[in-house]
């Protein structure tokens, strides 16, 4: 594995979901297909995190079932249970082409990665161009600070700051977050930012957000800043995924699928001899 | 009132989770109490929670122990563990049992919930502490850990002054990799096979006990020329017929 150069911020991109993708809608594909599109690779490698939830067989189960026949070549990443002790993590993490994270509690996100340093080859990552997905705790962690349920009820939490502003998720699912995040947002305990519904992803490039998607109608995004300790909120349109055909990855015909899965296997005999 | 004496015991592997049809490492904590009916907390952290493992806990202790566990991951569900006050839970109980799986992210996890601090707190007020693989790696100084690229260093919870290795039997190249730690400057320590126990009183190393004879445990020191390895004296436990295996050693 060569180093990878370091690209310039427009071309770092960020996908934060409130929510949705594979371990929310099972039966709808559009917010990963979504993701796997944002890679230039016409078959990206793409690693899944799921830390957050203590990467539970369920997270990682959904997860080949949504990517195992997609044009791409998908991973996952334990750091629970002993899987693979022939490559170091940097290797793992530095040879993607997309990083998805998964949700669950942004507490032990944060600190499991920062126990591994896991969190610096995760900004190395972004600095050379891997696509930077996640939803729940695993879109919050990329901002300057979110809301979290980590420890029970809503609290704010710090991120890794690689976005300026705070995010906060489920603003549809989860009631109870969105007046939590509202009053620190008031208060000043965290910076303006973004409440994003289920089924809505922000797209960043660089620093600046570029492109609101959703996975189904009736949902969307606000951003809300104070200003002289007064709330100013201003609802975001999300363009509905699917219904253009943009942002879709190509299906596969099965013969393409079985000379991958040969492709696949060949690799992994040559990368282990 | 005498003051709490602080116990730990280390599994080198074994217990509930890994010896299937033997109890006598796992009864020899519950000993330690001195409780009929002793109140114990399972920690299945280093596993991220893993419910088959907080399945098996219960399944283990319910009919003896007052038990109950704590959940790192799930603390949004409320319910199924224990939610509301983490320390004061822990505080109140006899032994503490915690899992196996990785001990970095275990670490992690319990520093970001504080949890680090409340078991050095439990240990002092005399709660037994106690288990296998990263549930032994995590009371030492130093241990060594595996996981992804070579065994390296890790920093535990240092309340016993020493380096502690696990499965030592199980997997060879550790043996080569704590030797060479040891000779490069990590503590002196302690290196356990699995179905071993290490007792502690305090900081000091009381009584080596094991659930199948012909197991063994060192303590690793640095010398002149690389390590010096000294086994240990292990008493195999249940030797009075309870386990014949044992009887025939």
């Amino acid at each position: 594995m060569s180093p990878r150069p370091t690209v310039a911020l427009e071309h770092r991109l960020i996908f934060a979901m409130g929510g949705g993708g594979f371990t929310m809608e099972p039966a709808n594909p559009l917010l990963d297909d979504f993701v796997l599109s944002l890679a230039s690779a016409r078959e990206p490698r793409i690693l899944f995190l799921p830390t957050a939830s203590g990467d539970t067989t369920g997270q990682i189960n959904a997860f080949q079932a949504r990517f195992a026949g997609r044009a791409c070549v998908p991973e996952y990443l334990s750091l629970f249970r002993l899987r693979d002790i022939e490559r170091t993590l940097a290797e793992v993490v530095l040879d993607q082409d997309i990083v998805y994270v998964g949700g669950g509690s942004m507490r032990n996100l944060l600190a499991i990665w920062h126990a591994h340093g896991l969190d610096r080859l995760l900004v190395q990552a972004w600095q050379v161009g891997t696509v930077l997905a996640g939803l729940s705790a695993g879109a919050m962690c990329w901002f300057e600070g979110g809301v979290t349920r980590s420890s029970g009820p809503p609290a704010t939490m710090d991120g890794l700051g690689l976005l300026k502003g705070s995010l906060t998720v489920h603003a549809d699912g989860e009631p109870e977050r969105l007046p939590v995040w509202l009053a620190s947002v008031r208060n000043g305990a965290l910076p303006g930012g973004w409440a994003v519904d289920d089924g809505v992803g922000l797209l960043f490039r660089g620093e600046r957000l570029q492109r609101v998607v959703s996975s189904r109608p009736g949902t969307g995004a606000q951003r809300v800043d104070a200003i002289a300790g007064e709330l100013v909120r201003c609802r975001l349109e999300p363009e509905l995924l699917g219904a253009t055909g943009r942002g879709r990855a190509p299906s596969l015909d099965e013969d393409v699928q079985e000379m991958r899965r040969v492709q696949r296997l060949r690799r992994s005999i040559i990368g282990k001899g | 009132m005498p003051a709490p004496i602080p116990q730990i015991v280390a599994l080198g592997g074994g217990g509930f989770s890994m010896e299937r049809d033997n109890s006598l490492l796992d009864d020899f904590v519950l000993s330690l109490t001195g409780a009929a009916r002793p109140r114990m907390c399972f920690l299945p952290t280093a596993s991220g929670d893993a419910d088959h493992y907080v399945v098996r806990f219960y399944r283990r202790f319910s009919a003896t122990c007052k038990t109950s566990h704590v959940s790192l991951f799930r603390r949004d569900q409320g319910a199924e563990g224990v939610e509301d006050d983490l320390a004061s839970h822990l505080l109140a109980q006899d032994v503490i049992y915690v899992g196996g799986g990785n001990v970095v992210s275990m670490l992690g996890a319990w520093r970001a919930h504080g949890l680090d601090t409340v078991l050095r707190q439990a240990w002092y007020e005399g709660i037994v502490l106690c288990g296998p693989s990263a549930g032994s790696l995590c009371w030492f100084d130093e241990a060594l850990s595996a996981f992804h690229g070579a065994p390296r260093r890790v920093r535990g919870l240092g309340l016993l002054p020493y380096s502690n290795c696990v499965h030592y039997d199980a997997e060879p190249a550790r043996r080569a990799e704590y030797h060479r730690l040891v000779g490069d400057g990590m503590r002196p320590g302690f290196a356990v096979e699995d179905g071993v126990a290490l007792h502690f009183r305090g900081t000091l190393l009381e009584r080596v006990v094991s659930s199948r004879p012909g197991r063994r445990a060192y303590r690793v020191e640095p010398a002149v020329d690389g390590v010096v390895e000294t086994p240990l004296e292990v008493a195999c436990l249940g030797t009075d017929a309870v386990h014949p295996e044992c009887a025939a050693a």
